[in-house]
C-alpha cells in the first residue's frame, strides 16, 4: 500500500515515514502543497494523508483539487486546527477523516485501515481461497498455519489480494508496493514473487499467484 | 398606624412603578411628550397675552368713550375740571341729555336702562347730588379720596358697565366733588367672553392634534434608529458581518449609523486578530507536541539500536527546547498585554544596554561569523526600563543575525537629534518586501509564510518588541530594501532629566 503524506513540518514527516514504512508502507512525502498535489496527480496512491497548514497550496485546496480531477482516494487531514467549524470545513472539502494533532500513532495507524478497508469488508482481514492476511498485524495464514513472510514480500502478496480476482501490471505493482524513490526496474518484482510462491507452496498454497504473460500477475479467489 | 404604613409604601410603589414607565418610554412618544408640553406652555403664555391686549385695547376704547362725554358734559357746562363753582352747573347738561332728575321719578320703579350713559355727581361725602334719570333707583359706586381720574369696571343690575370718575377741583386746587360717568359694556364682554371661550375650548384640541402630530413626524424621523436597533440585534460575537445601511440624508443618524459602523469593522478586526492568534499559537504549540509524541511512539514500537534511540531523544529534545522557548515568549507577551504594566523608568545610556545585550548574542553571531559596528555618542542616554530596554534590542538583533548572510556587519547607530534620542539597527539581509512591513509587528507573522522551522522564529519577538516599545512611548519603525537590508529605527522620548544610574558593565 502507498501513500503520500504532504506536510511542512519535516519532523511530523519524518516519523511518519518511519513508523508506517515499518508498518509495511510505502510513503512518499511532499513538504509543500504544489510538490504535494504534482504528486498526487501523477501516481496513483492508496490513501493520501495532508497537512491543513502548508505552504504554496494549502491542504484544503490540494484536497479539492484531487477531487475535482475525479480521484476517489482516501484522503485524510491532519492538522492542528480543532474547532468544530475546521473539522467540518476539511470534511466538507472532500476528506474521508480528520485527525487532529497531536495524535497517538496507533490511532493514525487504525484510522489508515479503515480507509483501505473494502466497502463490504468487515474487519481488517483480507482472503483468497485457503489463503487468509491480517494487514493489522501482519499475519498471514495458509489454510489457517501462519507464514513467515519479510516486510516486502507481505506487502505484495496484500497487494495481490486487495485486488485479488483483477491483473495487477507490473508497473501498478511497483506503484503501490515501493515508493517514489525506486527505479523502474521492475525486474525485482518477479524475485519477489518466485518467494512468494516458494513460501506459499511449502505452506501448502501453491499455484495460487498465476503469471499473466507480458501483463502481471493475479490471485484468484477459486 | 399601619394602614399609614401600608398607604405609604403603595404610594411610593406608585411613585416607582410611574418613574420605571416613564424611563420606558419610547424616544418618540418622549419628543412628542417635551414638545407638546413646551409648545403648550408657549400657547397657553400667547393667548394669555393676546387676551390681555385685546380686552386693554377694549378698556381703552370704553376710556375715550367715558372721555369723550365727560368733555361734551363740560363743554355743555361752559366749565372745565379745575374751575368747578357748583353743582347747579351740571344740571342743565344733565337735562340737556333729556334725563331730568325730577322726570325720573316717575319711572324709579322701573330699570335703569343700561344702554346709554349714566351720569352722577357726588360731593367728596360721597352723596350723590344729582344723577342721570336712566339710573333710576341704582347708584353709580364711588371711590372716595381719589384725586384723579380714575376708570374701572362695575355692575348695574346685573350688567357690566364702565365707569369714570372725575375729581372737580375749584380754582384754588381743593376737590369739591366728583362726576362720574359710566358707559354700558354690555357687547365688548360679549366679544372678549367669546374670545375667552375660543382660547380655552382651542388650547386642549391644538395641544392634543400637536402631540399627535410631533408622535407621527418624531416615529418617521426616528425609524432609521429601528433599522440601526435591528442590525444591531443581529450582531453576535460570532456574527459580526452585518453593517448597518446608511440612510440617505447625511445627518446625526448618519454619523451614527457611519460610527457603529466603523466600530464594528474595528471589532471584527479585532475578533479575527485574537482567532488568528488562537489558531497560531495551537497550532505553534502542537506542532512540536506532535513531533516529539509521534517520534517517542514510533521509537518505541520496535527495539532499535542505540545510536538509533540517541538521535531520536536528542532530535526530541531540540523539539522540547524549541516549544519551551515559544511558551517563554507566548507567556511574556501575555504578560506586557494583559495589565498596564508600569516600566520601571531609568536613564539608561545606550551604549551600556547595547554593549550587554551584543555580548550575549555574540556566540550566534559568530556562528555567522557576523560583526557589530557600533556608531554614534557614546555617552548617549535615554529614561527608559533597562530590562524592558534589553529585551528589545535582543529580539531585534537576534533577528537580525537570523536573516544576515554569513560574514555580513549589522549597523547600530546612536544618535541625538534636535529633540529626541535616535538608535536605529541595520543590517545586510534579505530585506523584507514592502507590503509585508506593517505586518512585521503582528503576533506569529513571518516573512517567510511557510512556518517550517528552518529558522527557528516563531513570529512572536518583533510583536514582543513592538509591546515593550508602546509600553515605554518609544516609537518603533522599520525600512527595508529587499536583498541589501532592513533598517529598525528606534526613537525615545525626550527624555525627562534623570540622573544616569551606572550599570554593570559585562565584558566578553
Amino acid at each position: 500500500m502507498r501513500l503520500l503524506i504532504i506536510e511542512d513540518e519535516h519532523g511530523i514527516a519524518g516519523f511518519l515515514k518511519d513508523g508506517l514504512e515499518e508498518e509495511y508502507f510505502a510513503v512518499d512525502i511532499a513538504y509543500d502543497g504544489k510538490n504535494g498535489l504534482d504528486l498526487a496527480m501523477t501516481n496513483d496512491y492508496d490513501l493520501i494523508i495532508i497537512d491543513w497548514m502548508i505552504p504554496a497550496i494549502s491542504g484544503i485546496e490540494v484536497c479539492r483539487q484531487i477531487r475535482k480531477a475525479g480521484s476517489a482516494v482516501p484522503i485524510m487531514f491532519l492538522t492542528a486546527k480543532d474547532t468544530l467549524e475546521d473539522v467540518l470545513f476539511g470534511l466538507d472539502a472532500g476528506a474521508n477523516d480528520y485527525i487532529k494533532k497531536p495524535f497517538a500513532f496507533e490511532e493514525l495507524l487504525a484510522r489508515i485501515r479503515v480507509q483501505l478497508r473494502n466497502k463490504n469488508q468487515s474487519d481488517d482481514s483480507l482472503s483468497a481461497g485457503p489463503l487468509e492476511i491480517n494487514p493489522a498485524t501482519h499475519q498471514a495464514f495458509c489454510n489457517s498455519s501462519e507464514m513467515t513472510l519479510t516486510p516486502k514480500e507481505f506487502s505484495l502478496l496484500e497487494y495481490l489480494i486487495r485486488n485479488k480476482d483483477k491483473v495487477c501490471t507490473r508497473s501498478r505493482i511497483i506503484e503501490h508496493v515501493w515508493d517514489i524513490h525506486f527505479d523502474s526496474d521492475t525486474s525485482v518484482i518477479d524475485v519477489y514473487i518466485t518467494f512468494l510462491r516458494r513460501k506459499l507452496e511449502n505452506a501448502g498454497c501453491g499455484n495460487l499467484i498465476q503469471t499473466i504473460r507480458g501483463v502481471g500477475y493475479i490471485i484468484r479467489e477459486s | 398606624m399601619n394602614t399609614m404604613k401600608t398607604d405609604a409604601k403603595d404610594a411610593l410603589r406608585n411613585t416607582s412603578i410611574l418613574l420605571k414607565k416613564w424611563s420606558r418610554m419610547s424616544l418618540r412618544n418622549r419628543i412628542a411628550f417635551y414638545y407638546t408640553i413646551a409648545t403648550a406652555f408657549l400657547l397657553a403664555l400667547i393667548f394669555t397675552i393676546l387676551f390681555f391686549m385685546v380686552e386693554s385695547m377694549v378698556y381703552k376704547q370704553f376710556d375715550d368713550e367715558v372721555n369723550n362725554e365727560v368733555s361734551e358734559i363740560f363743554a355743555d357746562a361752559h366749565v372745565t375740571s379745575h374751575d368747578f363753582t357748583s353743582f347747579s352747573r351740571f344740571t342743565n347738561c344733565i337735562d340737556d341729555k333729556e334725563i331730568n332728575f325730577n322726570e325720573t321719578k316717575h319711572e324709579e320703579k322701573g330699570p335703569a336702562k343700561i344702554d346709554t350713559e349714566f351720569i352722577q355727581l357726588v360731593n367728596t361725602q360721597g352723596q350723590v347730588i344729582n344723577k342721570s334719570v336712566n339710573l333710576a333707583r341704582n347708584v353709580l359706586i364711588f371711590k372716595p379720596r381719589e384725586t384723579k381720574t380714575i376708570y374701572f369696571n362695575s355692575t348695574i343690575n346685573n350688567s357690566t358697565i364702565h365707569q369714570g370718575q372725575l375729581p372737580l377741583f375749584n380754582r384754588d386746587g381743593i376737590i369739591k366733588g366728583y362726576l362720574i360717568v359710566a358707559v354700558p359694556m354690555k357687547k365688548a364682554i360679549i366679544v372678549l367672553n367669546d374670545l375667552q371661550n375660543v382660547f380655552l375650548f382651542s388650547f386642549p384640541g391644538i395641544i392634543l392634534t400637536l402631540f399627535v402630530l410631533t408622535r407621527l413626524i418624531a416615529g418617521k424621523s426616528i425609524r432609521p434608529i429601528e433599522k440601526v436597533i435591528t442590525t444591531a440585534e443581529k450582531i453576535t460575537h460570532t456574527n459580526l458581518i452585518h453593517r448597518i445601511e446608511l440612510p440617505y440624508h447625511q445627518d446625526e443618524l448618519y454619523r451614527l449609523s457611519a460610527t457603529i459602523n466603523t466600530l464594528l469593522d474595528r471589532m471584527q478586526e479585532a475578533f479575527q486578530r485574537e482567532k488568528q492568534f488562537t489558531a497560531d499559537a495551537s497550532h505553534e504549540l502542537k506542532t512540536p507536541l506532535a513531533v516529539v509524541k509521534g517520534t517517542l511512539e514510533v521509537l518505541v514500537r520496535k527495539p532499535r539500536e542505540k545510536e538509533h534511540y540517541e538521535t531520536k531523544i536528542q532530535f526530541c529534545l531540540k523539539e522540547l527546547n524549541r516549544m519551551a522557548s515559544l511558551i517563554d515568549q507566548l507567556l511574556m507577551l501575555a504578560r506586557y498585554e494583559s495589565k498596564k504594566m508600569n516600566p520601571h523608568r531609568e536613564g539608561v545610556m545606550l551604549s551600556v544596554a547595547l554593549e550587554t545585550v551584543t555580548v550575549r548574542l555574540f556566540p550566534i553571531a559568530l556562528e555567522k561569523e557576523i560583526k557589530f559596528n557600533i556608531e554614534g555618542q557614546e555617552k548617549a542616554t535615554v529614561t527608559t526600563d533597562p530590562a524592558m530596554l534589553e529585551i528589545m534590542l535582543e529580539n531585534i538583533l537576534s533577528n537580525a543575525i537570523k536573516y544576515s548572510p554569513a560574514r555580513s556587519v549589522i549597523t547600530i547607530t546612536v544618535e541625538q537629534k534636535e529633540k529626541y534620542m535616535m538608535c536605529s539597527i541595520t543590517d545586510q539581509g534579505i530585506g523584507i518586501p514592502e507590503e509585508k512591513l506593517t505586518a512585521v509587528f503582528e503576533r506569529f507573522y513571518r516573512v517567510d509564510e511557510s512556518r517550517n522551522s528552518s529558522t527557528g522564529g516563531f513570529g512572536l519577538g518583533l510583536s514582543i518588541v513592538k509591546r515593550l516599545a508602546d509600553l515605554q512611548q518609544i516609537k518603533i519603525s522599520v525600512n527595508s530594501v529587499k536583498n541589501i537590508g532592513t533598517t529598525f529605527t528606534l526613537i525615545f522620548p525626550s527624555s525627562i532629566p534623570v540622573n544616569p544610574v551606572p550599570q554593570k558593565r559585562v565584558t566578553a
